[in-house]
């Protein structure tokens, strides 16, 4: 693989940071779709995305460690992030915390590179475009790993997931330290609990993943402990097909799946 | 390089040195030399019983490849690799000949059928021929062997595990064209009693498989490219690479050996334990690297690039990530940047092509580009599109492959990428190569960067594990005597090195100054 991605879980460092407090406020939150947008730098590009006639910076690109994959031209993007007073980067307004989603469908009209232009400089990129000088952008990445010494008590996995997705190559990370881990535990049973995600959008409509995704995402996941050694006898699942509600807070967590390892 | 330079050079000379003096001058022929100086025959028939010396090289059209075996010279007789223990006159070295990088040039199975009037078992029906069914004489049969070196290979539909269940596969296939016949054929083909789909690829090197074997760097439970369970050895139950084969089907140099026996070689029977044992002791530890260059000189010399020759690779760290500026995917040096011109029109002519080579090394390793729309590389956290190199795909230490979990689409076989002949009333070119069309299912995602309907030549590790994402993605092959072994790309699309660079530079819009191609081709042609 070009580079290991040994974090514990794509999101997972989000939950951690905190939204800022401006002024004693609340945050102020954009959830919204929209086409991402490469603004090319002397560097690394860097991740824009448009909403209500702002530019919104999402982040820039560095190699696999990072937290923060990417979005995808070819297909518009759910963008759920924290608007932070932070200077604006690639002229954009710096959402932070932020998670996006590239939506599955094609939308070839999410096409724009912008070219390279003096004003917009990345001098924080913690790896050049090409290659590295020896690590990774992120050594060790910013999540960390679980701890695995004794004992080996029940134990909740949260795994996160795109828009409409299933498991995905950055998942890889939570189901190794999901699979090391009923690995310590004697005669280790695990729960799969997998739901349907909703987020609420600054427009004030909700986006709902299609029906089935959740009974897709439990039957996945057995399938790939089962297909990496794990009796199927020991797992059990369950779904709920019902969307969470969403309050337009965080609800990137409602697309999640919980796997609780037991004794 | 500029084009006069290689052309001043086109009635070489191979000059091999070996050890501290030169051994020999002797024009490419047929004939390899030994690391004493005494011929040896280029063709490796099955059951030949010579001796394969510890050192050998062979020339070919840019120089001579060397050949090393780091247990020294083997007699041949009776060695599993070496003779024909299936029932069609095949043995290994049939398709990994020493001559061709422990590969097989088209170039050489056209020679065998001339040699042979096509007589030679590696003309053989199972797959040495585009379908079983057509007439065994006739070459129009063999025409993928003979014109892109591409063996048939044939795999079960819908995909199965390797305990045998069916795999229920993401995508339906249909067959849009069938130039062989063999995938509409009423015994071989999908529609048959027992469902097969063929495709064509080219035989891979049985050589410098410490590499590509090595289960290290990005070695994980769950593949970090889609998340799904990496293959295991299943008699140790160790993680392993999944970079040997084009699909990455067979896991470890052991069940490669076993199938590969039971289909190309026909064995009715099994390999025995000691058979195993000889064979995958011999392939690992041949290695395989040009070592001499027509217009390059010498490439092992000391001073010269720590990268080149085959003895170069027996002693470069497995299992490590080359992509980045303390290890180097290919350590070249600083020895030939900038180098003198005295005078003499033949060293100076060699200094200006060594200098282009430390070019193309760093065309291949710094020039950025915007690598889009490629399954399992901007699939995996860079974003689409993602300003790299070729080396953050081609990143594996000394070989250029990923260092595990190496397959990825970067449109040899995938339209609208994969190089397809015109259609139009003024073109006779016929298409070669099979064309499917693959729907991806309604209840799955559509591919990521290609939708849900998607054709393809050779669907890939698709065929393997029924995933849609993984359609036209095919594991990477090693850079290493590549000069020895055209055609290029799993399907052989690609006739030449300067082919091979003008797809990509087609595919990621690369725009590649002929200077940048010349060097970059001229940098490939010594490794």
């Amino acid at each position: 693989m070009t580079a290991m991605r040994s974090r514990l879980i794509a999101l997972a460092a989000l939950v951690a940071v905190s939204a800022p407090q401006l002024g004693g406020q609340a945050p102020k939150r954009v959830n919204f779709v929209s086409c991402p947008i490469v603004q090319d730098t002397a560097t690394v590009p860097c991740w824009l995305s448009a909403y209500e006639g702002q530019e919104y910076y999402l982040g820039i690109q560095t190699d696999i460690s990072a937290d923060f994959d990417p979005p995808y031209l070819g297909h518009q993007v759910l963008v759920e992030g924290v608007v932070s007073d932070e200077p604006r980067i690639c002229g954009g307004v710096v959402l932070k915390p932020v998670v996006v989603s590239p939506l599955p469908e094609l939308d070839q009209s999410c096409s724009v590179i912008r070219p390279a232009v003096p004003q917009f400089t990345v001098p924080f990129a913690p790896r050049p475009p090409g290659p590295s000088g020896g690590r990774l952008a992120f050594d060790p990445p910013p999540s960390s790993s679980v701890d695995l010494k004794p004992p080996y008590g029940a134990r909740s996995f949260e795994l996160f997931y795109d828009f409409d997705m299933l498991v995905m190559g950055r998942h890889s990370g939570m189901l190794t330290e999901i699979f090391n881990y009923a690995q310590k535990v004697p005669g280790a049973r695990l729960r799969v609990a997998a739901g349907r995600g909703s987020t609420k959008l600054s427009n004030g409509k909700v986006l709902t993943e299609r029906p089935g995704i959740a009974k897709a995402r439990a039957e996945e996941i057995v399938e790939l402990f089962q297909g990496a050694g794990v009796s199927k006898s020991a797992m059990q699942l369950i779904w709920r097909d019902d969307p969470e509600s969403a309050d337009g807070v965080d609800d990137w967590r409602s697309r999640r799946v919980t796997v609780r390892v037991e004794p | 390089m500029p084009s006069t330079i290689r052309s001043r050079s086109a009635a070489f000379v191979i000059a091999a040195f070996v050890g501290t003096g030169l051994l020999l001058a002797a024009a490419a022929s047929s004939i390899g030399v030994t690391a004493q100086g005494q011929p040896i025959g280029r063709w490796w028939p099955p059951g030949d019983g010579r001796t394969l010396p510890a050192a050998v090289d062979y020339a070919n059209a840019d120089g001579a490849l060397g050949i090393l075996n780091t247990a020294g010279a083997i007699d041949t007789t009776g060695h599993p690799f070496f003779e024909p223990i299936g029932t069609n006159g095949r043995a290994c070295v049939t398709c990994h000949q020493p001559s061709d990088a422990m590969s097989l040039s088209a170039a050489t199975a056209r020679e065998r059928w001339r040699d042979t009037g096509g007589k030679d078992p590696l003309f053989a029906a199972i797959d040495g021929k585009n379908c079983p069914s057509l007439p065994q004489d006739d070459p129009a049969s063999h025409s993928l062997l003979l014109n892109r070196g591409l063996i048939r290979v044939f795999l079960p539909w819908p995909p199965q595990k390797a305990d045998g269940t069916r795999i229920d596969p993401e995508f339906t296939i249909e067959v849009v064209r069938d130039p062989t016949g063999c995938n509409t054929d009423p015994q071989y083909g999908l529609a048959s009693s027992s469902a097969t789909i063929s495709v064509y690829r080219r035989p891979r090197m049985a050589a410098n498989l410490k590499y590509v074997t090595a289960a290290q760097f990005g070695v994980s439970p769950f593949i970090v490219k889609n998340g799904q369970p990496a293959a295991r050895d299943p008699e140790t139950g160790a993680l392993v690479s999944m970079n040997m084969m084009a699909d990455a089907r067979e896991p470890t140099l052991r069940t490669q050996a076993v199938s590969a026996a039971a289909t190309h070689l026909q064995l009715s029977g099994q390999l025995t334990a000691p058979q195993l044992d000889r064979i995958i002791a011999f392939e690992s530890q041949i290695y395989a690297a040009q070592r001499v260059h027509r217009d390059a000189g010498n490439l092992v010399e000391p001073g010269g690039p720590p990268a080149l020759g085959p003895a170069a690779l027996t002693g470069g760290s497995t299992g490590t990530l080359g992509n980045n500026t303390t290890r180097f995917v290919f350590p070249m040096g600083e020895g030939w940047k900038s180098l003198p011109r005295t005078g003499d029109g033949n060293a100076d002519a060699r200094n200006a092509f060594r200098e282009s080579v430390a070019r193309g090394h760093d065309v291949f390793f710094f020039r950025t580009f915007w690598i889009r729309d490629a399954m399992h590389i901007n699939s995996v956290g860079l974003g689409n599109p993602a300003k790299r190199t070729c080396s953050t795909c081609h990143g594996m230490h000394m070989t250029g492959m990923d260092t595990v979990y190496g397959w990825m689409d970067t449109g040899t076989t995938n339209l609208p990428w994969a190089k397809e002949p015109p259609v139009s009333p003024w073109s006779t070119e016929a298409a070669e190569l099979p064309l499917f069309k693959l729907t991806c299912k309604a209840t799955v995602a559509p591919h990521t960067f290609l939708g849900r309907v998607i054709y393809t030549q050779d669907p890939g590790r698709a065929l393997i594990s029924g995933k849609c994402n993984d359609i036209g993605a095919i594991v990477m092959q090693q850079f290493r005597g590549l000069a020895a072994r055209a055609p290029y790309f799993s399907n052989g699309s690609a006739r030449t090195l300067r082919e091979l660079v003008d797809f990509y530079d087609r595919r990621y819009n690369i725009q590649y100054s002929d200077r940048e191609k010349d060097d970059l081709v001229n940098f490939l042609s010594t490794l």
